[in-house]
């Protein structure tokens, strides 16, 4: 033995401590050099009568559950459920995070698309099905157990490559060492060893517990540390491990820059340069406003094409609620107390005193800007057709509530006949 | 490690009787009769009806010419991998693709009723129209005849050389013959994906022929496997019904049996879902147009029935070891996807109708007519014609031919085949 | 699967004879010998020259790989040729070479464990861990491709700060998933097979550092009877969903192609010729490592000519699929009578890549058709060059599909020529060197084949006659500790 594995006695050690301790009969081994004799010497075992016994081959030998008569195992059933169970995490995930919490339109697919989630699902459903498989299987099998009288006995390593054997606990009712020998003579055993073990453990050795108890504590402090940020504020920013170019090299504005005019870092704008929002200054035209107030009148002149074309853009945009004529009885509108579903506010009448007394401006920003339950315009519609819209609403009230001093005089003739 | 079982067999255990033999002649007359049947009904619905018997007729006959195709296949298969557990059950797929001849024979009608089915037919509507102009070097009525006559070339060759160097066994027990299948079955399998897919796309995809999908022959492939599973573990348990194959075919085959059904069920879905998913994603109108059609107008229902009915159900049925092994489950399980094969033949061929409807009169390449959901009892009568036809032309085969590989070198193997 | 009766002591098993099978292991071996050969090479105390200078050499294009990758980080993507329009350079090229050669280990042990192909046992360990050590290297591909690979983090749906959630409607997400489960299950399943060889070795091994090491692996296995039921039932379950999951990871591969409307991309063939040809070079990959294995650790009669010449076979089926699913796109494309489709694929065969296009063809579908000749296809330099062919030619499918599709945009002014960088180059042979790396230290540290499945289709000695009443006379050592 090299002076290496000298040092490595300690690993040995755990194991002389049991080796010393009293010693009780854990059961009794038979080897067999065949699977055939152990199939039929299984077959005996069963017959007999034992219940705490086991085969110990190298491999699966073919037959040899009828042999023991060991009972299906509920495996497949874990597995499909683990699988069913998959399905559902991985059709909720998809349906949650995409089509309810978090909903973006991505190519023109619905937020809930079933073809688009079956990938996705198929794969979550294997894999917690292959998962419970094998966790299921080494569970049902009390893996990983790494001490086992067995490892001990001296005919055992043999077991894993080319012998078999069988193995009868002492713990069984039926068991009898004298009897089991016979029995294993007889049924052609090339070799019989009773296994022993301590009966008392030795105690797993203190350095063990050291290095158990020092890895769990190292482990907690990560998780302390999430724990303790998660539940204190600071003013400090954030720890940049990567800097992911919040802190870039270069000149912000108010700074100076050693070379550029007058030393800063942001030039002035060249001369005649306009702000942003300074061609709009015609608070009239754009806002509707004259100071604080709605304005009065139209910020150009009226002409025949602007009241053709306000009569059109009206047709399209407002007569839909309002009506054609203005008195609130658009075909939307009709509809809506046709389903008198209760929750409708029906659009103003045009002619109604209050709209009749609004300034223009009023009515320029109520369209830019919509009402109660009436949405903005100004978006779609553009300033010089909002201004035609408002002169046409002029023109349709006044149609409404025109004298005979209206009319031209040329034809008065003809209203009167 | 089994030991090959070597007993000999019994004449009843391989031979059918008489009697059942006797029905062939039978079910072939009511077969014809039924198809005159529904000609003479069409001929009585006007121009309209003739659109919709060629329609009719093509889905009877596909229906059957994909289970012959399946049968042809599966034997290649087993014998390019010299399977040993299937040999019981070989002679029969040998006996259902031998009935190619007369699905040569059948396939008459189909060209004789071209111009109902294939719109490309129309000279004038292939003058107008740039994509079809584009396709005329391929889509040609001269041409077509020549394709459609190699694949019926190359599958009577195929089916019959099988057949014939498994039958020449029986007597001779000669194994050069089983080299010789053997050797055949490679080129054989190739031969047979390429006549398959053009097939598919001749007979089929071409009913629409602005329409295109490179996974057609393989979808085709797919359900024709379906098709003859589901045939042959019907037709065992007819047979074992006769005496025959009785202890022969055992449990263990019909289990193999049920998995690949199972298996094929699931390449089904998958060939299915992935056609579908790819033309679905990118959404563009010239693909999206097929499925358009078979998903509205009453055709949802159809591809949702095919959904589940060819795919989900099935799966599960037959996802079960006890099932595959139990009589009635696997039998129940054959019977359903055979039924399903049809519907999705039906799904395949039938909302064509609506666009050779369509094509009749204009000039242009017209948008498919929708009038609903076209089930007619032509349909019925095409369907159950073709399969009373089918099942005699199987039967008359089994006149005076073992249905087992006597003297096939692995039957010993197979007897006495068990799963894990 | 029938009895082994003649020929046991020749290495030829590679006859047809229709009435016997042929021998699966040849040369007189036992569970005993089986166990020695195989456990030799783990336990052998001496390192071997060639095994040493094949791994320095692996280990420092590894050292390659993982530099440049650290210079990728810190400078950002540009470091390779990937460049507006072809945005999906060598590294995606690189990763589906590798998934694809990832495929091969599942199939074996799970698709021809299904159709119970009893010759997959001599050869599924190995092909399992190339399979895992295969898609480690083509997980490392997209997980730098990203550009901020700190921020990967965004693939998984994990709560984080920005209160989003990736999206599941695309392909590239089911990537993360299909790969993942994929590297997992394999992983868990290429552990599961070795549990029992594990504890062979374990339980051989004579120093404590061995033994406390290879037992921990083993967990107890102790190959009870009533574990190996559960067991088995465990490996049929693994194969009945390592089959599809198999299938799924290449064909959602071909979706991050297939679901755009890229001309030469968008076909509905993609899925399953995908998959096709992720057998095929996967296949090719084994022959290529079984051979040089085979030889230099003395399993010739373990590893047998029939099991290269079914791989061989199988590699030959597989290139007829692929040249089918060519065939069938170019006929489509024509077909269609979509011109940007034709041009694509008129393209492939005769614009700039042509030279990649007919090195695919010529390597893909062309050279493996001598393996219709018996006598090529059981011939061993044949049949390695051949199979470095395809793996070859299935990196360049890969780059025909990408490369070609992509530097041919619908804008010609953006239309240029794509060369690689030398960080390109490298870090595929980097690669290389990875995947040498793990595959080496797997032949060197646990056991190459799998003893137990091996020595479970071997013929079972007839049970010892006579011995029925002479066991009184073993009297076991093991009696006197009794004292």
């Amino acid at each position: 033995m090299n002076p290496m594995e000298d040092k490595l006695r300690w690993l040995e050690k755990a194991g002389d401590a049991d080796q010393e301790a009293p010693q009780e009969l854990h059961g009794l081994l038979a080897e067999f050099e065949t699977p055939e004799a152990l199939l039929e010497a299984c077959t005996k075992v069963r017959d007999a009568g034992y219940k705490k016994w086991d085969a110990l081959t190298p491999f699966p030998v073919h037959g040899i559950d009828e042999a023991m008569g060991i009972r299906m195992t509920i495996l497949p059933w874990l597995s499909l459920g683990a699988g069913l169970t998959g399905l559902m995490i991985a059709f909720a995930l998809q349906i949650f995070t995409n089509g309810i919490d978090y909903k973006f339109l991505i190519s023109g697919k619905p937020f809930i698309s079933v073809p688009a989630n079956i990938p996705v699902a198929f794969e979550l459903t294997v894999l917690l099905a292959a998962f419970t498989t094998f966790f299921g299987m080494m569970i049902l099998n009390f893996l990983p157990e790494l001490f086992h009288p067995l490892f001990r006995a001296k005919r055992f390593p043999r077991m894993t490559a080319d012998r078999f054997g069988i193995y009868i606990e002492s713990k069984d009712p039926l068991f009898n060492r004298q009897q089991a020998e016979l029995m294993f003579s007889r049924l052609g055993a090339s070799a019989l060893e009773p296994v022993l073990s301590p009966t008392k453990r030795a105690p797993l050795p203190g350095v063990i517990h050291g290095v158990g108890l020092t890895l769990t504590l190292v482990a907690l402090i990560p998780v302390a540390l999430a724990v303790k940020s998660r539940f204190s504020k600071s003013d400090q920013p954030r720890i940049h491990i990567i800097q992911d170019m919040d802190f870039q090299e270069k000149y912000k504005t108010q700074t100076a820059h050693p070379l550029l005019y007058q030393g800063a870092a942001s030039m002035q704008p060249v001369a005649g340069t306009i702000r942003r929002g300074d061609l709009r200054e015609d608070g009239h035209l754009y806002r509707g406003m004259a100071g604080d107030e709605f304005a009065r009148g139209f910020p150009m002149a009226l002409t025949q094409e602007m009241l053709v074309r306000g009569k059109q853009r009206f047709s399209i945009y407002c007569a839909v609620c309002h009506g054609a004529t203005g008195y609130g009885d658009g075909l939307v509108a009709q509809r809506a107390e046709a389903l008198a579903e209760g929750t409708w506010v029906p659009p103003l009448s045009l002619h109604e005193a209050v709209v009749l007394d609004q300034a223009e401006g009023q009515i320029f920003n109520t369209i830019t800007h919509g009402i109660r339950t009436m949405k903005p315009y100004g978006s779609q519609i553009d300033v010089q057709d909002r201004w035609a819209i408002v002169a046409y609403v002029r023109a349709l009230q006044r149609s409404q509530r025109a004298t005979l001093t209206d009319v031209p005089p040329d034809v008065r003739a003809q209203l009167s006949q | 490690m089994q030991h090959a079982i070597t007993a000999p067999l019994k004449v009843e255990q391989v031979n059918l009787p008489g009697s059942t033999l006797g029905i062939s002649t039978k079910a072939m007359l009511i077969g014809l009769v039924t198809i005159g049947a529904g000609f003479l009904l069409d001929l009585m619905a006007g121009p309209k009806g003739l659109y919709h018997f060629a329609h009719a007729y093509l889905l009877g006959y596909f229906f059957c010419l994909t289970i012959a195709l399946g049968a042809l296949i599966f034997v290649c298969l087993q014998r390019l991998t010299k399977a040993g557990w299937s040999v019981v059950v070989r002679r029969l797929a040998e006996i259902v693709a031998g009935t190619m001849p007369a699905l040569a024979i059948l396939a008459i009608p189909v060209l004789v009723f071209m111009h109902q089915l294939y719109p490309w037919t129309h000279e004038e509507l292939v003058a107008n129209d740039a994509i079809l102009l584009g396709k005329s070097a391929y889509l040609n009525t001269p041409f077509f005849l020549v394709r459609v006559a190699i694949y019926f070339a190359v599958w009577i060759f195929i089916s019959r050389s099988m057949l014939s160097l498994s039958v020449r066994q029986d007597d001779s027990g000669d194994l050069a013959l089983t080299h010789k299948a053997e050797r055949l079955s490679a080129p054989a399998i190739i031969l047979f994906a390429l006549t398959i897919t053009f097939a598919g796309f001749d007979l089929l995809m071409s009913l629409d022929p602005h329409w295109f999908s490179t996974i057609y022959g393989v979808y085709v492939f797919a359900g024709s496997m379906i098709g003859f599973l589901s045939v042959a573990i019907l037709g065992v348990k007819f047979l074992q019904s006769r005496g025959v194959l009785r202890d022969v075919v055992t449990v263990e085959h019909f289990h193999d049996l049920g998995k690949l059904l199972f298996g094929f069920t699931m390449f089904w879905g998958y060939i299915a879902f992935s056609q579908f998913l790819l033309i679905w994603y990118a959404n563009i109108p010239e693909e999206t147009i097929w499925y358009e059609h078979r998903m509205s107008h009453g055709w949802g229902w159809v591809s949702l029935a095919l959904l589940f009915g060819h795919f989900v159900l099935p799966w599960c049925g037959l996802l079960s070891r006890q099932v595959k092994r139990a009589e009635k489950g696997l039998v129940f399980w054959a019977a359903w996807q055979l039924v399903m094969h049809l519907v999705d033949m039906y799904w395949l061929v039938m909302p064509a109708l609506n666009l050779a409807h369509g094509q009749e009169g204009g000039p242009g390449y017209a948008p498919a007519v929708h009038s609903g959901f076209p089930l007619h009892v032509l349909d019925a009568l095409c369907v159950l014609g073709f399969v009373a036809l089918f099942v005699g032309l199987i039967l008359r085969s089994m006149r005076g031919v073992s249905l087992v590989p006597l003297k096939d070198p692995r039957l010993g193997e197979a007897r006495a085949f068990h799963n894990f | 699967m029938a009895t082994i009766t003649a020929g046991a002591a020749t290495l030829d098993n590679t006859g047809d004879d229709p009435r016997v099978r042929a021998p699966l292991i040849v040369g007189n071996n036992d569970y005993t010998t089986i166990t020695d050969r195989v456990c030799a090479v783990v336990e052998d105390p001496k390192v071997r020259k060639a095994w040493l200078i094949a791994f320095l050499t692996a280990v420092s294009l590894t050292g390659m790989l993982f530099a440049l990758v650290g210079y990728l980080i810190v400078t950002g993507v540009g470091v390779w040729g990937n460049q507006i329009p072809v945005a999906w350079g060598w590294p995606i090229v690189n990763f589906v070479f590798w998934v694809g050669i990832g495929h091969a280990g599942t199939l074996i042990s799970a698709i021809l464990y299904l159709f119970r192909q009893n010759w997959r046992t001599s050869i599924n360990r190995f092909a399992e861990a190339m399979t895992i050590f295969a898609v480690v290297c083509a997980g490392l591909f997209p997980g730098i491709h990203v550009g901020r690979a700190w921020l990967a983090y965004w693939l998984f749906p994990i709560p984080n700060q920005m209160l989003m959630w990736p999206q599941f409607r695309s392909p590239l997400l089911w990537d993360v998933f299909a790969v993942g489960t994929y590297a997992s299950v394999s992983t868990v399943f290429w552990y599961m097979g070795m549990i029992p060889d594990l504890a062979t070795i374990r339980d051989r091994a004579k120093h404590p550092v061995r033994r406390f090491v290879y037992g921990l692996l083993a967990v107890g296995w102790r190959g009870s009877a009533r574990h190996w039921h559960r067991y088995e039932r465990a490996y049929l379950l693994m194969a009945a969903l390592a089959t599809p999951l198999v299938l799924s990871v290449h064909t959602i591969v071909s979706f991050d192609f297939a679901v755009s409307q890229l001309p030469g991309w968008h076909t509905t063939i993609f899925p399953p010729y995908f998959v096709a040809g992720a057998i095929f070079s996967g296949f090719a990959m084994v022959v290529t490592l079984a051979i040089p294995a085979r030889a230099y650790f003395g399993m010739k009669d373990i590893i047998t000519m029939r099991h290269l010449e079914n791989m061989n076979k199988i590699i030959l089926a597989t290139g007829m699929m692929v040249g089918y699913a060519y065939a069938m796109e170019f006929f489509i494309a024509w077909y269609g009578g979509n011109e940007f489709e034709q041009f694509a694929f008129i393209n492939r065969a005769t614009g700039p890549y042509a030279w990649a296009y007919w090195i695919m063809v010529s390597c893909n579908v062309i050279s493996p058709q001598l393996f219709w000749f018996k006598k090529l296809r059981t011939s061993i330099p044949v049949m390695f060059v051949l199979a470095i062919f395809v793996n070859i030619g299935m990196w360049f499918e890969r780059f025909v599909i990408t490369i070609s599709t992509l530097n041919r945009d619908f804008l010609p002014s953006s239309w240029g020529y794509f060369r690689p960088t030398l960080v390109d180059i490298c870090m595929l042979i980097g690669s290389f060197g990875l995947f040498f790396t793990l595959f080496l230290l797997f032949l060197r540290f646990l056991p190459m084949i799998a003893m137990a499945e091996v020595k479970s289709i071997l013929p079972r000695p007839a049970a010892h006659p006579g011995n029925d009443h002479s066991s009184s006379s073993h009297t076991s050592p093991s009696h006197s500790e009794l004292h």
